[in-house]
């Protein structure tokens, strides 16, 4: 007679195996194609682009370019305009929606319509912030004109400051909805009893918001921020269609910067230096913010 | 009592002109894509930009798809972005099923799906260095199959996360029970999990074709002449030139941006989880 534990066990053990076999011919070539590209930056970063090695030359060369500072510092103001409005619009239009709309029905269109901007490739939004900016043809100065607002036309994409902000209007556009999607989820969340507690005693908008609401969106900033700022630093389509980068090098961020050292320059051994820097110090980054993400691991 | 009732008033005025602002913000400019890429070649050169539709004529789309021979261009994007779908599908699937359904070590669990996740946010631009080397050393640069390849790696962490949520929702026992009645596993798998799960795979599959859809910056480094160039890279060719020809600009781009829009209504339930790696699941 078996015994039925044993054989509990050893099926376990069998079904195991079967999780191996299945998974680490999976794993081990996803991880082979993700790693060869790492390796093969780091060996062509202390490259010359004959072929012969050359230490940190390349990092130093890349490193102490002052084009590589303005490319960060225009990252920077990109994200320190773009993240703070998509965040204060999204959480305005989520608070708005929350507590003034109630039909389930035009909750459910808005939804929608929120889903939009987010699929519209970045591309094609890109085209219609030319049709709407572009010197000569954009909408924007024909309505203000209109208007009687202006008299002249303005460049909104030659002048650095107005290319800036154009640039950071069209993330904005397309990316406010998603804050608005992930916060007014989470205001969901929060539970009916304890904000009826509080409007019994006399809670506002305001201070329902401050001592209760907030509590439950917290960790969903969290997520917004770490998401939004991962994207930031990838952006390039919208901004490529728009300006390539100019006026000058003013909206030239990062990744626009990286492409146009290996694409334009051709510096490749530059190129694939900035690249292993931005990899290292984006690895450091994520290894010491990942733990503090809402997700669900298990 | 009145005091309350005009308030409540206020706030639903102020709500009302808040949601008018937005609206009018984010239909605009898709309203004037529309409107421009509706005009003909003589009105582009007219005096005037009339605001509202005038003489709309569908000129402009047929210039784009075939004079300007796009069409191709979005051939190439459908079997890019179809094999796309189903690699990192069928990747997905052999990643997340053991970790879902068979009993592994939490620790196994936790750790793949962390990896995953940390490719979420690798920057393409950083490895698209590398990537250009290894395609011209595999000679498949300006072949579909390297953006195949790509676009699957580059998609298969929102299809593990995905894939993930949805097999977890589906009871154990009832594969189980298959295997009881002396199913083995691949038959329990497909006609068991792969019916149940097929909602979620259609959401995932639909995500990730989004995704694959919209992508640029490979397509534009990796390419080079319609043999394998996708639709985006055509769009950005009619925003770069000397003249910009507006009319077909906005037709490429109201083309650009129907496909994801039509496959969203599909998927629009899961949009906002696979955007966030299944953390708002509601609605």
């Amino acid at each position: 007679m078996q015994n039925p534990v044993r054989a509990g066990r050893r099926r376990r053990s069998r079904q195991e195996r079967l999780a191996y076999k299945i998974l680490l011919p999976a794993l081990g070539m996803v991880f082979i194609i993700v790693t060869i590209p790492f390796v093969l930056a780091v060996v062509q970063s202390i490259q010359a682009d004959d072929g012969t090695l050359v230490g940190l030359r390349n990092y130093a060369r890349a490193l102490s370019n002052p084009a590589f500072y303005d490319a960060l510092r225009a990252t920077g103001l990109y994200a320190v305009i773009v993240l703070p409005a998509e965040i204060v619009l999204g959480l305005g239009f989520a608070l708005l929606v929350h507590r003034t709309v109630r039909s389930p029905g035009l909750r459910a269109t808005l939804y929608i319509l929120a889903v939009v901007p987010l699929v519209v490739p970045p591309v094609a939004v890109g085209v219609v912030a030319r049709l709407i900016y572009a010197p000569g043809y954009g909408v924007l100065n024909v309505i203000l004109e209109r208007l009687g607002i202006i008299h002249q036309e303005i460049e909104w994409l030659s002048v650095p400051a107005l290319a800036m902000f154009s640039v950071a209007s069209v993330d904005i556009w397309q990316w406010t909805p998603f804050v608005y999607l992930v916060l007014f989820a989470g205001l969901q969340t929060v539970p009916k009893e304890s904000v009826e507690a509080a409007q019994v005693d006399g809670a506002t908008w305001w201070t329902q918001f401050i001592y209760i609401e907030l509590h439950y969106l917290r960790p969903l900033f969290l997520l917004i921020l770490f998401f939004r700022a991962a994207d930031i630093l990838r952006v390039f389509d919208h901004i490529f269609i728009l300006t390539g980068g100019g006026p000058g090098t003013t909206t030239q961020l990062l990744s626009l910067y990286l492409y146009r050292v290996e694409f334009k320059f051709f510096q490749t051994g530059q190129a694939a230096a900035l690249a292993v820097v931005v990899l290292v110090s984006i690895s450091l980054l994520y290894t010491l913010v990942t733990r503090l993400l809402p997700l669900e691991r298990t | 009592m009145r005091r309350n009732l005009s308030i409540t008033a206020l706030r639903l005025a102020l709500a009302a002109i808040g949601l008018a602002a937005a609206a009018i913000v984010y239909a605009f400019p898709l309203y004037w894509l529309i409107v421009t890429s509706l005009k003909s070649k003589a009105e582009l050169f007219a005096s005037t930009i009339h605001l509202l539709p005038h003489n709309p004529t569908l000129e402009p789309y047929v210039s784009v798809l075939i004079d300007r021979g796009f069409w191709v261009l979005l051939k190439n994007s459908v079997i890019v972005c179809g094999s796309t779908v189903v690699i990192t599908i069928a990747v997905g699937l052999l990643i997340t099923y053991p970790i879902t359904r068979l009993p592994v070590p939490v620790s196994l669990r936790v750790g793949v799906l962390n990896w995953a996740l940390s490719l979420r946010f690798l920057p393409p631009v950083a490895v698209i260095i590398p990537y250009f080397a290894i395609v011209r050393t595999l000679q498949i640069y300006d072949q579909p199959i390297a953006l195949i390849g790509i676009y699957s790696l580059f998609n298969l962490p929102f299809a593990i996360w995905m894939l993930k949520g949805f097999l977890a929702e589906i009871p154990l026992e009832l594969e189980d029970a298959a295997l009881v009645d002396g199913a083995n596993r691949w038959t329990a798998f497909r006609r068991v999990l792969l019916p149940l799960a097929a909602p979620g795979l259609m959401a995932a599959a639909t995500i990730v074709f989004t995704f694959a859809w919209s992508e640029f910056l490979f397509a534009l480094i990796l390419t080079a002449t319609p043999n394998a160039q996708t639709f985006p890279v055509g769009v950005q060719g009619l925003v770069t030139q000397f003249e910009i020809i507006w009319n077909d600009m906005a037709a490429s781009g109201v083309i650009a941006m129907s496909v994801p829009l039509v496959l969203m209504v599909i998927a629009r339930k899961y949009m906002v989880a696979g955007l966030t790696f299944g953390v708002i699941r509601d609605k």
